[in-house]
Protein backbone atom coordinates (compact mmCIF):
# COMPACT_ATOMS: atom_id res chain seq x y z
CA UNK A 1 0.00 0.00 0.00
CA UNK A 2 1.74 3.36 -0.64
CA UNK A 3 1.54 6.25 1.32
CA UNK A 4 -0.75 8.59 0.03
CA UNK A 5 -3.60 5.42 0.12
CA UNK A 6 -2.27 4.76 4.04
CA UNK A 7 -2.65 8.41 4.98
CA UNK A 8 -6.28 8.39 3.63
CA UNK A 9 -7.54 5.57 5.31
CA UNK A 10 -6.35 6.86 8.86
CA UNK A 11 -8.24 9.88 7.49
CA UNK A 12 -11.06 7.83 6.82
CA UNK A 13 -10.84 6.23 10.37
CA UNK A 14 -10.37 9.45 11.64
CA UNK A 15 -13.45 11.20 9.84
CA UNK A 16 -16.05 8.17 10.67
CA UNK A 17 -14.61 8.69 15.05
CA UNK A 18 -15.22 12.33 14.40
CA UNK A 19 -18.94 11.78 13.27
CA UNK A 20 -19.78 9.20 15.68
CA UNK A 21 -18.91 11.79 18.62
CA UNK A 22 -21.18 14.10 16.72
CA UNK A 23 -23.90 11.86 15.87
CA UNK A 24 -26.09 12.50 19.45
CA UNK A 25 -27.83 9.05 19.69
CA UNK A 26 -24.15 7.13 19.78
CA UNK A 27 -22.48 10.26 21.84
CA UNK A 28 -25.38 9.80 24.37
CA UNK A 29 -25.13 5.69 24.32
CA UNK A 30 -21.10 5.93 24.92
CA UNK A 31 -21.55 8.38 27.82
CA UNK A 32 -24.09 6.55 29.41
CA UNK A 33 -21.77 3.65 29.58
CA UNK A 34 -19.56 6.05 31.17
CA UNK A 35 -16.54 6.93 28.38
CA UNK A 36 -15.44 10.64 28.42
CA UNK A 37 -15.96 11.72 25.04
CA UNK A 38 -14.05 15.67 26.05
CA UNK A 39 -11.41 15.60 23.56
CA UNK A 40 -12.89 15.95 20.50
CA UNK A 41 -10.72 19.47 19.61
CA UNK A 42 -7.81 16.64 19.89
CA UNK A 43 -9.27 14.30 17.31
CA UNK A 44 -9.75 17.98 14.77
CA UNK A 45 -6.42 18.74 15.49
CA UNK A 46 -5.41 15.17 14.50
CA UNK A 47 -7.33 15.73 11.66
CA UNK A 48 -5.73 19.09 10.33
CA UNK A 49 -2.01 17.77 10.70
CA UNK A 50 -2.74 13.72 8.67
CA UNK A 51 -4.69 16.29 6.20
CA UNK A 52 -1.28 17.91 5.71
CA UNK A 53 0.40 14.69 4.97
CA UNK A 54 -1.83 13.94 1.93
CA UNK A 55 -1.23 15.42 -1.61
CA UNK A 56 -3.14 18.28 -2.31
CA UNK A 57 -4.73 17.27 -5.30
CA UNK A 58 -5.83 13.45 -3.69
CA UNK A 59 -6.99 15.15 -0.84
CA UNK A 60 -9.43 17.41 -2.64
CA UNK A 61 -11.19 14.44 -4.79
CA UNK A 62 -11.26 12.32 -1.42
CA UNK A 63 -12.89 15.50 0.77
CA UNK A 64 -15.47 16.00 -2.33
CA UNK A 65 -16.42 11.46 -2.11
CA UNK A 66 -16.68 11.94 1.46
CA UNK A 67 -19.81 14.81 1.53
CA UNK A 68 -21.61 12.03 -0.42
CA UNK A 69 -20.12 8.86 0.98
CA UNK A 70 -19.38 7.69 4.33
CA UNK A 71 -16.82 5.50 2.73
CA UNK A 72 -14.73 7.14 0.13
CA UNK A 73 -11.68 5.28 0.09
CA UNK A 74 -12.03 1.31 -0.14
CA UNK A 75 -9.39 -1.78 -1.00
CA UNK A 76 -10.14 -4.01 -3.95
CA UNK A 77 -10.36 -7.51 -3.14
CA UNK A 78 -12.19 -9.07 -5.52
CA UNK A 79 -13.75 -8.03 -9.17
CA UNK A 80 -16.45 -5.78 -7.62
CA UNK A 81 -16.04 -2.56 -6.13
CA UNK A 82 -16.77 -2.71 -2.63
CA UNK A 83 -18.76 0.75 -2.41
CA UNK A 84 -21.08 0.38 -4.78
CA UNK A 85 -20.71 -3.52 -5.42
CA UNK A 86 -20.58 -2.93 -9.72
CA UNK A 87 -18.25 -5.39 -11.53
CA UNK A 88 -14.90 -3.38 -12.11
CA UNK A 89 -14.02 -3.60 -15.77
CA UNK A 90 -11.58 -6.41 -16.33
CA UNK A 91 -8.73 -4.06 -17.71
CA UNK A 92 -8.39 -3.32 -13.74
CA UNK A 93 -6.58 -6.58 -13.52
CA UNK A 94 -4.84 -7.39 -16.44
CA UNK A 95 -2.41 -4.89 -16.30
CA UNK A 96 -0.32 -3.30 -12.84
CA UNK A 97 -1.95 -0.14 -12.81
CA UNK A 98 0.64 2.60 -12.64
CA UNK A 99 -1.46 4.95 -10.24
CA UNK A 100 -1.56 4.52 -6.69
CA UNK A 101 -5.30 5.31 -6.64
CA UNK A 102 -8.36 3.97 -9.06
CA UNK A 103 -11.31 5.50 -9.56
CA UNK A 104 -14.70 3.05 -9.94
CA UNK A 105 -15.81 4.49 -12.94
CA UNK A 106 -19.69 3.46 -11.56
CA UNK A 107 -19.38 5.37 -8.29
CA UNK A 108 -16.89 7.44 -8.06
CA UNK A 109 -14.60 6.38 -5.13
CA UNK A 110 -11.07 5.66 -4.54
CA UNK A 111 -9.95 2.11 -4.65
CA UNK A 112 -6.25 0.97 -3.98
CA UNK A 113 -5.05 -2.22 -3.88
CA UNK A 114 -4.15 -3.62 -1.16
CA UNK B 1 -38.77 -15.89 28.05
CA UNK B 2 -37.73 -16.59 31.10
CA UNK B 3 -35.05 -14.12 32.45
CA UNK B 4 -32.94 -17.04 33.22
CA UNK B 5 -32.83 -18.45 29.83
CA UNK B 6 -32.02 -14.67 28.30
CA UNK B 7 -29.41 -14.04 30.51
CA UNK B 8 -27.64 -17.36 29.23
CA UNK B 9 -28.61 -16.98 25.50
CA UNK B 10 -26.95 -13.20 25.81
CA UNK B 11 -23.91 -14.68 27.33
CA UNK B 12 -23.73 -17.57 25.10
CA UNK B 13 -23.23 -15.68 21.80
CA UNK B 14 -20.66 -13.12 23.87
CA UNK B 15 -19.13 -15.61 24.06
CA UNK B 16 -18.90 -16.86 20.75
CA UNK B 17 -17.29 -13.59 19.90
CA UNK B 18 -14.37 -14.75 21.73
CA UNK B 19 -11.45 -16.33 20.37
CA UNK B 20 -8.97 -18.60 22.45
CA UNK B 21 -5.84 -17.46 19.73
CA UNK B 22 -7.45 -13.90 20.77
CA UNK B 23 -7.14 -14.01 24.63
CA UNK B 24 -3.73 -12.81 25.88
CA UNK B 25 -2.92 -13.23 30.23
CA UNK B 26 0.40 -12.25 30.44
CA UNK B 27 0.67 -8.92 28.48
CA UNK B 28 4.17 -7.51 29.60
CA UNK B 29 3.95 -3.93 28.17
CA UNK B 30 4.33 -1.83 31.32
CA UNK B 31 2.52 1.64 29.43
CA UNK B 32 -0.32 2.39 27.85
CA UNK B 33 0.66 2.83 24.15
CA UNK B 34 2.61 0.37 24.10
CA UNK B 35 -0.03 -2.50 25.64
CA UNK B 36 -1.91 -1.25 22.85
CA UNK B 37 0.75 -1.73 20.34
CA UNK B 38 1.31 -5.57 21.66
CA UNK B 39 -2.62 -6.45 21.86
CA UNK B 40 -2.37 -4.77 17.84
CA UNK B 41 0.19 -6.69 17.01
CA UNK B 42 -1.13 -10.07 17.78
CA UNK B 43 -4.09 -9.51 16.05
CA UNK B 44 -1.89 -8.41 12.63
CA UNK B 45 0.17 -12.36 13.27
CA UNK B 46 -3.28 -13.44 13.73
CA UNK B 47 -4.15 -12.43 10.73
CA UNK B 48 -6.88 -10.36 11.72
CA UNK B 49 -6.22 -7.13 10.58
CA UNK B 50 -4.18 -5.49 7.41
CA UNK B 51 -2.27 -2.86 8.86
CA UNK B 52 -1.15 -2.68 12.44
CA UNK B 53 0.04 0.90 12.45
CA UNK B 54 -3.41 1.86 10.87
CA UNK B 55 -5.01 0.45 14.36
CA UNK B 56 -2.91 1.87 16.37
CA UNK B 57 -3.18 5.55 15.05
CA UNK B 58 -6.78 4.82 15.39
CA UNK B 59 -6.68 3.64 19.12
CA UNK B 60 -4.56 6.62 19.97
CA UNK B 61 -6.52 8.84 18.05
CA UNK B 62 -9.43 7.30 20.15
CA UNK B 63 -7.82 7.37 23.19
CA UNK B 64 -7.26 11.16 22.78
CA UNK B 65 -10.96 11.67 22.71
CA UNK B 66 -11.34 10.45 26.49
CA UNK B 67 -9.39 7.53 28.23
CA UNK B 68 -11.12 4.18 27.41
CA UNK B 69 -9.93 3.21 30.88
CA UNK B 70 -13.51 3.20 32.66
CA UNK B 71 -11.99 2.18 36.12
CA UNK B 72 -12.46 -0.48 38.30
CA UNK B 73 -9.27 -1.88 36.44
CA UNK B 74 -10.98 -2.49 33.01
CA UNK B 75 -10.45 -0.47 30.18
CA UNK B 76 -12.53 -1.12 26.28
CA UNK B 77 -10.14 0.40 23.80
CA UNK B 78 -12.32 0.45 20.81
CA UNK B 79 -12.93 1.94 17.62
CA UNK B 80 -13.80 1.49 13.43
CA UNK B 81 -10.93 0.85 11.05
CA UNK B 82 -10.93 -0.23 7.33
CA UNK B 83 -7.38 -2.22 8.74
CA UNK B 84 -10.26 -4.63 10.38
CA UNK B 85 -11.74 -7.23 8.36
CA UNK B 86 -14.46 -8.10 11.08
CA UNK B 87 -16.05 -7.48 14.51
CA UNK B 88 -12.89 -8.49 16.83
CA UNK B 89 -12.42 -8.75 19.74
CA UNK B 90 -9.16 -8.93 22.04
CA UNK B 91 -8.99 -9.88 25.56
CA UNK B 92 -6.20 -9.23 27.29
CA UNK B 93 -4.81 -9.45 31.10
CA UNK B 94 -1.45 -7.92 32.83
CA UNK B 95 -1.08 -8.98 36.03
CA UNK B 96 0.91 -6.24 37.26
CA UNK B 97 -1.53 -3.86 36.17
CA UNK B 98 -0.33 -0.44 34.22
CA UNK B 99 -1.51 2.92 34.31
CA UNK B 100 -3.97 3.70 31.76
CA UNK B 101 -4.90 7.03 32.70
CA UNK B 102 -8.36 5.39 33.79
CA UNK B 103 -11.14 6.98 34.88
CA UNK B 104 -10.60 6.46 38.55
CA UNK B 105 -7.00 6.85 38.31
CA UNK B 106 -6.42 2.86 39.65
CA UNK B 107 -4.34 0.89 37.60
CA UNK B 108 -5.39 -1.29 34.45
CA UNK B 109 -5.72 -5.41 34.67
CA UNK B 110 -8.23 -6.43 32.03
CA UNK B 111 -8.12 -5.13 28.25
CA UNK B 112 -11.26 -5.35 25.89
CA UNK B 113 -10.02 -4.39 22.76
CA UNK B 114 -12.87 -4.50 20.12
CA UNK B 115 -12.60 -3.54 16.38
CA UNK B 116 -15.09 -2.96 13.96
CA UNK B 117 -15.39 -2.90 10.30
CA UNK B 118 -15.57 0.49 8.69
CA UNK B 119 -16.88 -0.45 6.02
CA UNK B 120 -20.03 -2.69 7.61
CA UNK B 121 -22.38 -0.86 8.97
CA UNK B 122 -23.87 -3.88 10.12
CA UNK B 123 -21.21 -4.73 12.50
CA UNK B 124 -21.32 -2.37 15.30
CA UNK B 125 -19.34 -2.59 18.30
CA UNK B 126 -22.04 -0.49 20.67
CA UNK B 127 -24.36 -3.64 21.47
CA UNK B 128 -20.71 -5.57 22.19
CA UNK B 129 -19.49 -2.90 24.46
CA UNK B 130 -22.96 -2.69 26.35
CA UNK B 131 -22.97 -5.86 26.94
CA UNK B 132 -19.84 -6.68 28.58
CA UNK B 133 -19.83 -3.25 30.46
CA UNK B 134 -23.17 -4.81 31.86
CA UNK B 135 -20.83 -8.04 32.95
CA UNK B 136 -18.46 -5.52 34.86
CA UNK B 137 -20.97 -3.59 36.92
CA UNK B 138 -22.13 -6.88 38.51
CA UNK B 139 -19.64 -7.03 41.38
CA UNK B 140 -19.12 -10.94 41.85
CA UNK B 141 -18.27 -11.12 38.00
CA UNK B 142 -16.22 -8.60 38.00
CA UNK B 143 -14.03 -10.25 40.76
CA UNK B 144 -14.02 -13.40 38.97
CA UNK B 145 -12.61 -11.35 35.74
CA UNK B 146 -10.06 -10.27 37.65
CA UNK B 147 -9.31 -13.87 38.70
CA UNK B 148 -9.72 -15.46 35.36
CA UNK B 149 -6.09 -17.44 34.46
CA UNK B 150 -7.14 -19.46 30.83
CA UNK B 151 -9.34 -19.37 28.15
CA UNK B 152 -11.95 -21.91 30.20
CA UNK B 153 -12.28 -19.28 33.26
CA UNK B 154 -12.95 -16.66 30.81
CA UNK B 155 -15.75 -19.18 29.29
CA UNK B 156 -17.00 -20.15 32.73
CA UNK B 157 -17.77 -16.46 33.54
CA UNK B 158 -19.44 -15.46 30.24
CA UNK B 159 -22.00 -18.28 31.44
CA UNK B 160 -20.82 -20.68 28.60
CA UNK B 161 -20.21 -24.23 28.61
CA UNK B 162 -16.34 -25.43 30.30
CA UNK B 163 -14.39 -27.43 27.96
ZN1 LIG C 1 -18.05 1.91 -7.08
Amino acid sequence: MKKNSRFLIALQDLDIMISEIKDKSTAKELKEMGFELSGLKELENARLELAEQISPAILNRYEKLAVHYKIAILPITGDKCLGCFVRLPTSFFSSTPTVELITCENCGRMLYIP
Amino acid sequence: MNVKIKENMESEKLISLFNKDLCLFHLRSRKKFSILREMAHHLAKMGRVSDEDLIMEMLKNRESLGSTGLGKGVAFPHGKSLAIKKLTILFGKSVSGIDFESLDGKPTHIFFLILAPSNREAETYLELLSDLLTLVKNPEKLKKLHEVKDFSSLKVLFGGMET
